[in-house]
């Protein structure tokens, strides 16, 4: 029972990294009717940019506020110089820009701080704290509350400040937006803005969690179940979809790889099915799609990948 | 109050949708403009809102001037707070977001008095009352149209402008819009310009009519000159 709820803690922490940065896929989604490929570089970004920053000796607040910030700065650029012109491109164009945009932000990260992968300097505290018996490590524990925390705030901005109410607008009907005086393209730039820096925090914890490397970009694909999970429209839906991908891979990991292994060391050669925690997500996906083609969350009629 | 000078319009840099187009529009006046299909009614409109640039199109000439300051190559939000406020063709509100919601979207132009021109909305729309927390998609034709004049409303204007707003509904619905157009004029002092291809009922409420036809003003007459056979005359031209 302990070990379940062990699971679970370590489950929900890392899922609700993944909601953060869901949450930023969707947003984009919403105003500009683009999968952004690019976030999970932006996600790797931000976690370098942390770990420059806390070299020149900020610290940790600081550090990742300023990495923020200038996520914030890449997001707004990246829709203003890369994605503005395209406005009238066919989707499928832009969708493989910003693929062109994860491979150079990648491909630029590579060329600064090398392949291999970085001690991330040590932003919370060692430890851990025990809890009914479960033991969940101030890492995780920062990670998952500060994750939630963000998730939820940011929700609460889009749902009641006027800012907020911008955004819904410029994202339901750009051309009602603008008739009653909504700047609808600084709105975009806004969520492109705010998309990224969500995004470079989410990267600033993983990095906490798992070490500081490329391999880092690779969430945006893990991303990819929890926005068909939650529907892509839905901001809601894609934090309790993150949440429920962390338990997914955590169960995967912790209950159904070693049981798995262990039937096949007694039957065949095979040791070890490591990777399992990456096909589960993905095997789940094709599943809901079958199943139910406009996500759990997301509304009939909402466009599909 | 609303002056169109010589205006021209274009889209794609080559389609000429307005031609030499001028208007006079005085404050406290109910203008019907109108206009057979393709005409340029709702290009013009536009032009004066400033939303061609969003639909490829242009104005290339001329000069549109509101209270005497130029409002052409304005963005869209400066016109409007500026105080004029265009009820766009297709009913164009947020179909995913509260009633409540679109009108409060509605009066981020200019906040102050908000709450004053909410009661007044619902003074003139009571059903809306009843739904305010419900999803604007749910509502039928007409009821879309009050909502959108609604939001219009809310965000302050001095000249309301409406695109076709009869189109597509039954002509009780018709009426009921008209009546509620007319009580802004009279009532709210509201200056007001109505684009429509033919209703009698403006006719009858319009204190100024120009007609449009292939981009052109082609008539700017008084209503009681205005008949339905001579605006047919025109149209079959
Ligand atoms: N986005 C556009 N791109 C190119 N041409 C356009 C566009 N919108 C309108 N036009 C052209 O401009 C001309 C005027 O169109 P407009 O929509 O202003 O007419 P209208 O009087 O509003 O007609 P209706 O009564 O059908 O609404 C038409 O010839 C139309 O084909
Ligand atoms: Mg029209």
């Amino acid at each position: 029972m302990t070990y379940i709820l062990q699971l679970v803690t370590a489950g929900l922490a890392v899922g609700s990294v993944y909601a953060l940065i869901a949450i930023g896929i969707v947003l984009i989604y919403k105003c500009s009717g683009v999968v952004n490929f690019a976030q999970g570089a932006f996600v790797m970004m931000g976690a370098y940019l942390t770990f420059a920053a806390s070299r020149l000796g900020l610290p940790p607040v600081l550090a990742v506020t300023l990495a923020l910030v200038l996520m914030a700065g890449i997001g707004v650029l990246a829709e203003r110089v890369v994605l503005r012109p395209m406005l009238k491109a066919p989707v499928v164009a832009v969708m493989m820009v910003t693929l062109g945009m994860l491979i150079m932000i990648r491909a630029s990260c590579l060329a600064v701080w090398g392949p291999d992968p970085l001690a991330f300097p040590r932003i919370f505290p060692d430890g851990a704290l025990e809890l009914f018996g479960v033991f969940i490590t101030y890492n995780y524990l920062t990670a998952g509350v500060l994750s939630i925390l963000l998730s939820l705030g940011f929700l609460g901005f889009y749902r009641f400040t006027a800012v907020g109410l911008m955004q819904r607008c410029a994202a339901d009907n750009p051309r009602a937006a603008l008739a009653i005086g909504i700047h609808t393209s600084n709105q975009v730039s806004l969520a492109w803005a705010m998309s990224a820096g969500l995004a470079g925090v989410g990267g600033t914890l993983l990095a906490t969690l798992n070490g500081l490397s490329l391999g880092l970009a690779d969430i945006g694909l893990i991303a990819f179940p929890v926005i068909v999970l939650g529907g892509l429209t839905s901001l809601g839906g894609a934090l309790v979809a993150g949440l429920l991908l962390g338990l997914l891979q955590s169960f995967t990991d912790g209950l159904l790889s070693p049981m798995i292994e262990d039937l096949l060391r007694a039957h065949t050669r095979i040791y070890s099915v490591g990777a399992l925690q990456q096909v589960v997500p993905y095997a789940l996906l094709v599943a809901v799609l079958l199943l139910r083609p406009q996500g759990i969350f997301g509304r009939k009629g909402s466009e599909r990948l | 109050m609303l002056a169109v000078n010589d205006v021209f319009a274009v889209y794609d840099g080559a389609i000429t949708a307005l031609e030499q187009v001028s208007l006079s529009i005085g404050p406290g006046s109910l203008v019907a403009l109108l206009g057979p299909n393709g005409a340029g009614k709702t290009t013009l409109l536009k032009a004066i809102v400033g939303m061609l640039p969003f639909e490829r199109g242009e104005v290339t000439a001329g000069d549109i001037l509101f209270e005497g300051a130029s409002v052409r190559g304005c963005h869209p939000a400066v016109v409007s707070r500026r105080g004029i406020a265009l009820v766009q063709d297709g009913r164009q509100c947020f179909r995913e977001l509260s009633i409540a919601e679109n009108l409060r979207a509605a009066s981020l132009v200019s906040r102050q008095g908000a709450a004053d021109r909410f009661e007044m909305v619902l003074h003139y729309f009571p059903f809306l009352k009843e739904m305010l927390d419900r999803p604007a998609g749910v509502l039928s034709g007409g009821q879309l149209q009050m909502l959108v004049i609604g939001m219009a409303i809310m965000s302050k204007p001095k000249l309301l402008m409406l695109d076709e707003p009869s189109l597509g509904l039954s002509p009780v619905m018709v009426q009921s819009v008209f009546d509620v157009v007319e009580r802004l004029h009279r009532e709210a002092g509201l200056t007001v310009i109505v684009a429509e291809q033919t209703v009698p009922r403006l006719l009858k409420l319009a204190t100024d009519v120009y007609v449009v036809s292939r981009g052109r003003i082609v008539m700017h007459a008084p209503p009681s000159e205005m008949t339905e056979e001579r605006l047919q005359r025109i149209y079959l031209n």
